[in-house]
Parts: structure tokens; C-alpha cells; sequence
């Protein structure tokens, strides 16, 4: 050991050379192991969730600048780097993501692009609303200005996936989330889209609520032109569903006796409430008018055209607001047609024969009440009865031969009588009518069958 | 684990050191020239010691602290070389083979 001691003060001159080796060895390895030890640390931050991550490295020291989105997922990164082998120290320059209260996220859409804008709760989050929205709004650019902040409340991540997908059902419009509360404006693309999107928002997660959702819809058009000359009636629009279509064409048929029905109409969701009864009633005012045209827009219900006589104008007018389901408006635009040239009673008994060869007039079964389907025929027979004013009327009512006589004959008087009634209150003087009633003593046809029967129940009026 | 990290890396410098003590040891047994007073001695173990705590330390910030460790490590081997040189040389001084016998 002595002897050790004794050759060490020797050992001096090999320091030299040590000392350019060391020289030497710093100056070709420290950059090549600074780079080496920085790309160790980036893979070993591979796992953590972090922002803006930036990694410095100087000697064997690594300075770590990152923004981390909780502070265990902060130390959990700093330990990652600390952890890799030849990482003598480790400069903390970490800082926490901004927290943003309240937490507003927003989805806007126009017509060339969707944008997306607020703030995101994490990096992935924030490219997988990116991925959504490029999938729910089809070929259209998505502009992200997103930004990364803390704070989101929990199940963030769900209500915006669902939430943007509503944006893809509008044309244009903007959706916002603040902290819990949900609010979306703009126009919905299609006829349904508002109650689409409107039953999609009951699936939000439950901590969400709905502060205000004022998406629009077109309006939901249903059109209905009469048009005496080619004796059409055009309808045109939209119904509910096969149902409601088939109620109003069969309600058309009934009201119209002399047109024939050309149905354009279309299914779509996204009715009012109350639509089917509104247009069946705007349906029959329609079908007093000589030439007219309906639309109804939403709860817009707006008729226009000529009536045959004064009183229904009036009826019209005044009447049929109240029948409307609630929450409908309408607006009638009513002008009366200019009263045709006088004729001759037989002429006007032409015009009887001719018209109710067309249509029936029309009761409840075994009642003296006017089927209110009837209105538009018998607008048609008062407007016949005006023009021949010196002309003396026989209402005549004929039943079936079901029964017993004596109902049938009391039957038939009441109808009748219920018909001149009828006449009188639109405006004729009651002298120039007789009701008369004949049971069925005179068939026109056998009483065998059912259309038999539906041949001998009848009105007929008989100039005298 | 860190000094791993070093002694990977730096191998060939090490071994180079390593060798360079060896052959200063191997000489230093028979070098007649002059020895470092043990005066100078103490107060460059001191020295030495007072590098050593500094790493150990981690005071010496980035490229410096990583220069020192480097230096250190250098000599350690340095110094182990010398140490087998020298030991090697005086037992092969100390042990001369038998003269084969003319």
C-alpha cells in the first residue's frame, strides 16, 4: 500500500494527455448526447396528455415546458422525464392549462363552413369534435379555433358529439354550450329538422339542460287552388303522413262534387298541432267559393277568391275563424262574384237538373240535418235560385223505401223543409219556396240494392 | 443507473483512459524524475474531493455540471489504470523469472 502511495506522486505527467482526451470527449459528444437524451425524454412523454410541450436540453439537465391539463397528469410528466436514464436534473417549467369559467364551446355553421370555437378539454377531445363535425356535416370545411382550457363539466365530450350533430341538420345556425346549459338559434334544413332536433336534445346527458332553443323551420306549406274552369282542385304542400293524406283527399271528394282532385301532396314530419282539422275546415270554405286558392303556411291559414253570393261572403268570413283548431289564424281575402245575367225558369230548372245530376244534396243518417260537406252544393243552388228571381220553387225530399211509410214520408217533409230553411237564411224570400214531401212513393230507381236506395234518397227542385 | 447512462456512452473515452493510466502506472515504478511533494498531494486530493461533492451536489448547472462529470469520470478511470499499472509492474520488478541456467 506504501508503495502505492510512492508511485502515485508519479503519476502526474499521464494528466496531460487525460485532459485533452477530456477536452476532446466533451467537445465531440455533448451536443450528440444532448440530442440523444432529448428524444429519450419526448418518448418517454409519449403516454402523458399535455400541450405546447417544448423540451430543452443542456448537458445531462432537460428543462420541460408543457401546459398539463390536471396536476397529476403535471408531475406524472415531470417523473416520466426524470425517469429516463441519463437525465441528471430536471427544470420544471410546467405550468397548468388556463382553466376557463365559464366554459363556453360553440359549433356556428353558414353556408360554406362550419366553425368551431370556445374551448376543449383536452387535445384529443378536441381532434376527435374536429373528426365529428367533418362526418356530420358532409363536404363542408370545418374550421377549428378551438381552444385548450380546464374546466369542462363532466361529460363534456358527449353532449358536443351530440350537439354537432344536430349542426348537421341545420342550414345555418349556432349551438352553444356554456358550462351546463345548451342553447341553439339558426334555421333547421329540413321541414321536421326543429322537432328532429328538438326529440335529439332529450338524449343530452343529464347534467345538461336546455336554456333556449330558437331553431326555425320553413314553414310547413299545404296549398289547395280551385279552378273553375278546368274543374280542378289542385292540392299541393305537405301532410303529416299517409293517414292525414288519406283523410284529406277523402275529405276533398266529399266537399268538391264537381272537380276532380289532382293530389301533389307530400309526407314530411313537422306539421302543426292541429293541421289535419284546420285544413279540412279550410277545405270547405274553400269549396263555397266559385274560383279561390288556400294556403296554409304553419299556422297561417290565408283564403282567397270569389264567393256566389253576399251572405257566403259573410258566412265565410265570419264563421270559420271560430272552427279553427287553437293557435291558427285566419285570414280570409273574400270578394263575392258578380252576379250572373237573370234567366228564365226553365232555364233555371235546366241548371237545377244539371246540378244535382252532379251532387246530392246530402243529410245525417235518417235526420233532417244538413251535412255540412253539402255547403258547396247548395251555395251553387241559391246561386241558381238568384237568378231567376220571379220563379216559384218546389223543394221536393224523396226517401228510400226502407222502413215505414210514414217515417219515410215525415222524413222526407223534414228534409225538404230543412233545405228551404236553408235557402231562406242565405237570403231568399221564404214565399218562393215550398217544401214538399213524398216518401217513396216515387223511386227512381229500384229499391233492391243499396245504390238503388242511395238513387231514390234525393232533393230535387221543381220550378213551377 | 446515471452513471450507466455515462459509462455506455462514453466507453471508448473511458477504456482510453483507462489504458492511458495503465501506462503511466507501468512507468511510474521505475521513473526516476520528480515526484509531487505530499503537500501539493493533500491539497489536490482536496481539490479533487471538493469536484467530487460539487457533482455529487448537481450544483454545477447544464453543460458545465455535465463537463465536470465527464472530467471525473475520466480520471477515475485514470487513476485505476495507474493503480494496476504500478501494482503490475512491481510485481513483475518484485518476482524476476528464474535466469534460465546456461
Amino acid at each position: 500500500m506504501h508503495g502505492l502511495f510512492r508511485w502515485s506522486s508519479k503519476w502526474w505527467p499521464g494528466v496531460i494527455p487525460l485532459v485533452a482526451f477530456w477536452v476532446i470527449a466533451a467537445w465531440t459528444s455533448t451536443e450528440p448526447m444532448e440530442a440523444d437524451l432529448a428524444g429519450r425524454s419526448l418518448a418517454a412523454l409519449r403516454g402523458s396528455v399535455l400541450d405546447k410541450t417544448q423540451i430543452t436540453v443542456a448537458g445531462r439537465d432537460v428543462s420541460l415546458s408543457a401546459e398539463a391539463f390536471s396536476e397529476d397528469g403535471r408531475k406524472g410528466a415531470l417523473a416520466a422525464v426524470g425517469a429516463v436514464p441519463g437525465v441528471r436534473l430536471v427544470n420544471d417549467e410546467t405550468r397548468l392549462v388556463p382553466e376557463a369559467k365559464p366554459f363556453v364551446w360553440s359549433a356556428e355553421r353558414d353556408v360554406a363552413r362550419v366553425t368551431l370555437g370556445g374551448s376543449a378539454p383536452l387535445p384529443q377531445s378536441k381532434s376527435k369534435l374536429v373528426e365529428a363535425a367533418r362526418a356530420a356535416i358532409n363536404g363542408v370545411e370545418v374550421v377549428d379555433q378551438m381552444a385548450l382550457a380546464r374546466g369542462a363539466p363532466p361529460r363534456f365530450e358527449a353532449a358536443a358529439l351530440l350537439l354537432l350533430d344536430q349542426v348537421g341538420k341545420l342550414k345555418d345556425g349556432k349551438v352553444t354550450l356554456s358550462d351546463d346549459t345548451v342553447s341553439l338559434s339558426g334555421m333547421a334544413r329540413d321541414l321536421g329538422g326543429r322537432e328532429a332536433i328538438a326529440a335529439a336534445l332529450k338524449n343530452l346527458p343529464e347534467n345538461f339542460k336546455v336554456a333556449a332553443n330558437d331553431i326555425q323551420a320553413p314553414p310547413y306549406i299545404f296549398q289547395a287552388y280551385k279552378d273553375p274552369v278546368a274543374a280542378t282542385l289542385t292540392l299541393s304542400g305537405y301532410v303529416p303522413d299517409n293517414t292525414v293524406h288519406a283523410a284529406i283527399a277523402q275529405a276533398a271528394e266529399r266537399k268538391f262534387f264537381g272537380e276532380k282532385v289532382v293530389d301533389n301532396l307530400k309526407a314530411s314530419v313537422g306539421a302543426p298541432s292541429g293541421f289535419s282539422a284546420a285544413v279540412t275546415t279550410a277545405l270547405g270554405a274553400l269549396s263555397r267559393l266559385s274560383t279561390g286558392t288556400l294556403a296554409v303556411s304553419d299556422r297561417e291559414v290565408k283564403l282567397s277568391g270569389d264567393a256566389l253570393y253576399d251572405g257566403a261572403a259573410a258566412q265565410i268570413r265570419a264563421g270559420l275563424g271560430k272552427e279553427f283548431p287553437q293557435g291558427f289564424q285566419f285570414k280570409p281575402e273574400i270578394s263575392v262574384k258578380p252576379a250572373a245575367a237573370p234567366v228564365d225558369p226553365t232555364v233555371c230548372q235546366q241548371l237545377f237538373s244539371d246540378l244535382l245530376s252532379k251532387g246530392k244534396i246530402r243529410f245525417e243518417a235518417a235526420r233532417a240535418t244538413l251535412d255540412p260537406d253539402s255547403t258547396a252544393l247548395l251555395d251553387r243552388l241559391i246561386e241558381i235560385a238568384l237568378r231567376c228571381p220571379t220563379a216559384n220553387i218546389e223543394v221536393a225530399g224523396h226517401t228510400d223505401g226502407d222502413g215505414e211509410d210514414a217515417l219515410n214520408q215525415a222524413l222526407s217533409e223534414k228534409r225538404a223543409q230543412a233545405v228551404v230553411d236553408y235557402l231562406v237564411k242565405a237570403g231568399l224570400p221564404q214565399s218562393r219556396f215550398t217544401a214538399v214531401g213524398y216518401g217513396s212513393t216515387q223511386p227512381v230507381a229500384g229499391n233492391d240494392t243499396d245504390e238503388g236506395k242511395a238513387q231514390n234518397r234525393r232533393i230535387e227542385f221543381l220550378v213551377r | 443507473m446515471k452513471m450507466a447512462y455515462l459509462v455506455m456512452f462514453h466507453w471508448g473515452w473511458l477504456l482510453a483512459s483507462l489504458l492511458l493510466g495503465l501506462a503511466m502506472g507501468w512507468i511510474a515504478v521505475v521513473h526516476r524524475g520528480p515526484g509531487v511533494s505530499k503537500v501539493t498531494a493533500r491539497w489536490l486530493a482536496l481539490l479533487v474531493a471538493v469536484l467530487i461533492a460539487l457533482a455529487a451536489a448537481k450544483i454545477v448547472p447544464g453543460r458545465f455540471g455535465y463537463w465536470l462529470d465527464l472530467g471525473l469520470i475520466l480520471f477515475g478511470c485514470y487513476l485505476v489504470g495507474c493503480a494496476i499499472g504500478s501494482w503490475l509492474r512491481d510485481w513483475v520488478v518484485t518476482h524476476p523469472r528464474p535466469q534460465p541456467t546456461a
